[in-house]
């Protein structure tokens, strides 16, 4: 976790146009900077409507910016004109989206290899690994089943697992575990850190919930209210591997969430 | 080895006439309406006479000779060649034009009121004209079925383009989807429930713009028999030829069920729909 950092986002500012043509453009993100350096699962926390989800689609190229920059691999991306947006950065950015997006002609096996075969790389190994994938976020058995046939949280496994398939070394989640039960957010943070774990990929993280934020984190940034300013950066102390079910009761904890809860209003 | 195919057998017969019994049930609103109409059909029969109305007998008489003798259904199929014919020229145009002009948008809007008029105009006014350029033969009927599909099918097809979910195009482009690959993977299986809505609409469009050609000049099909009837003042023969032609559609409708059904396996069953209310 030392030299160039791999992600950066510099001087981001983000407004949407007010409604009708009125000039009352709302600012959603106004000189944000934050790094993240190769290798770094960085939490993200910040309330209901402070531009989380903006930011992740800037990052992730699939929205311009109205100033500052985004810049990966110390190459500044193109965000500014919609124009010349490269969404994903040839395949090097993932993106689990907020909603599940799943294309619902497709059944949850051609769904999660959707992104091996449009970039051509459907091939044996791809298909071992999305089998894998599946069973590890207990999908085994719903391979044929079409999105409609699923209920919220497997289709939220599956949007997840469709962008791990393919192995992208940054990979950005929005709110990934948000609507399930306590039960299965665990396995499935167990999970994903034991998948982290394998690979090391640079994750950006956005979540609402603190105790989440702290158990998979090496680092937490806390977001304002719109327009978005980074309020708290905090390293996470908690040595891996961690207990995601007993973090709570990890001594370094308590004073954590503490700090971190007073920033986030 | 004959017992067990016997009993198979008698196995299979219980369970058709259990299936009957079944389908009864299920559409026994549909077959109250339909007997209700042939009574009806008979009282009219009855109180004016056989000369104006037929009667369901007699059109059921000549139904069944024409199909045993040959006649009725020769020109029932040489309608419904022309209706296939010109719903195939009509049909692949029109769904193909709105994604190639999905990238131009402006292309979209200079043909729209082309497209917007062709959509309105009666078509069936056209069909002199088609006689003219075509002559009597089948060509003339194509042309006017071709034409009327065309429109019905590239509205439907538009707004299935138009209906693109901009997030799932994002979520394939982040994927490292092509432009390619956003037309073929996302684009097009999103449109084609609305596809086959024009296709559904369309498709008695297809045989009654070819019968109404017909009427107007021809020397085969059901347009002509109906006409040939109307001038020997055979109502019978006319009514036999509606039925025909009814019948026609009725299994139109049932192969592009078919083949929607096959297609949109992956759609929530209608009944579901309903009572989620999308
Ligand atoms: N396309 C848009 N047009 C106009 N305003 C928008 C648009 N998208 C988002 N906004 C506004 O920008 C603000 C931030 O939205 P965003 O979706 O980024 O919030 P968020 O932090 O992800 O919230 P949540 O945690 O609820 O998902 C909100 O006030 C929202 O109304
Ligand atoms: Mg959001």
């Amino acid at each position: 976790m030392s030299g160039q950092p791999l992600l950066e986002v510099r001087g981001l500012d983000k407004r949407f146009a007010g409604r009708s043509g009125r000039d009352t453009a709302l600012w959603v993100i106004k000189d944000l900077s934050f790094s993240v350096p190769d290798g770094e699962f960085l939490t993200i926390i910040g309330p209901s409507g402070s531009g989380k989800t903006t930011l992740l689609n800037m990052i992730a190229q699939i929205d311009v910016a109205n100033g500052g920059e985004v810049r990966f691999q110390s190459k500044s991306a193109p965000i500014n004109d919609p124009k010349s947006l490269n969404p994903g950065l040839n395949c090097q950015i993932g993106y689990v989206t907020q909603e599940d997006n799943l294309l619902p002609w497709r059944t949850t096996l051609q769904n999660v290899l959707f992104p091996l075969e449009v970039q051509g790389r459907l091939d044996a190994e791809g298909r071992a690994r999305a089998d894998m994938l599946m069973r590890t976020v207990g999908l085994a058995g719903f391979e044929g089943h079409y999105p409609h046939e699923l209920s919220g949280g497997m289709r939220k496994r599956a949007s997840l697992i469709r962008t791990l398939v393919y192995d992208p070394p940054v990979i950005l989640m929005d709110e990934p575990f948000g609507a399930l039960d306590a039960q299965t957010r665990a396995q499935l943070q167990e999970d994903l850190l034991r998948l982290w774990n394998l690979g090391r990929k640079t994750i950006v993280f956005v979540t609402h919930d603190i105790t989440e934020a702290i158990a998979l984190g090496d680092r937490t940034l806390v977001l304002s209210r719109a327009p978005a300013k980074i309020v708290g950066d905090h390293p996470i102390t908690i040595p891996r591997p961690r207990d995601i079910r007993g973090i709570m009761t990890h001594p370094d904890f308590a004073a954590l969430y503490q700090r971190i809860r007073e920033q986030v209003q | 080895m004959t017992s067990l195919g016997e009993s198979r057998k008698s196995g299979a017969a219980e369970l058709g006439v259990g299936r009957v019994v079944a389908w009864l049930k299920a559409h026994s609103h549909q077959i109250l309406v339909f007997v209700i109409l042939i009574a009806g059909w008979q009282a009219l029969t009855l109180w004016r006479g056989v000369y104006w109305f037929s009667s369901p007998w007699g059109v059921l008489t000549r139904f069944i000779n024409g199909i045993l003798g040959g006649e009725l259904l020769s020109h029932a199929s040489y309608t419904a060649s022309e209706a296939v014919i010109g719903f195939v020229i009509g049909a692949i145009p029109a769904t193909i034009l709105p994604f190639l002009l999905r990238r131009w948008p402006m292309a979209t809007a200079i043909l729209d009121p082309v497209m917007v008029g062709g959509y309105g105009a009666p078509k069936l006014a056209l069909a002199p004209l088609f006689i003219l350029w075509f002559g009597i033969g089948i060509e003339s009927k194509v042309a006017l079925v071709a034409i009327t599909v065309f429109f019905i099918v590239y509205f439907s097809a538009l707004s299935g383009v138009r209906a693109l979910e901009p997030k799932l195009v994002q979520m394939a482009q982040v994927a490292g989807a092509n432009e390619r690959d956003v037309a073929r993977y996302i684009v097009f299986p999103g449109a084609v429930p609305y596809i086959f809505t024009g296709f559904r609409i369309a498709m008695p469009y297809s045989i009654g713009g070819a019968v109404i050609a017909e009427l107007l000049s021809a020397n085969r099909g059901l347009g002509y028999l109906i006409q040939f009837s109307a001038t020997n003042f055979d109502t019978t023969g006319i009514f036999t030829a509606l039925f025909m032609t009814t019948l026609i559609v009725a299994l139109g409708n049932w192969s592009v069920n078919i083949v929607e059904r096959r297609l949109l396996r992956w759609r929530p069953p209608p009944d579901v729909r309903m009572q989620t209310g999308t």
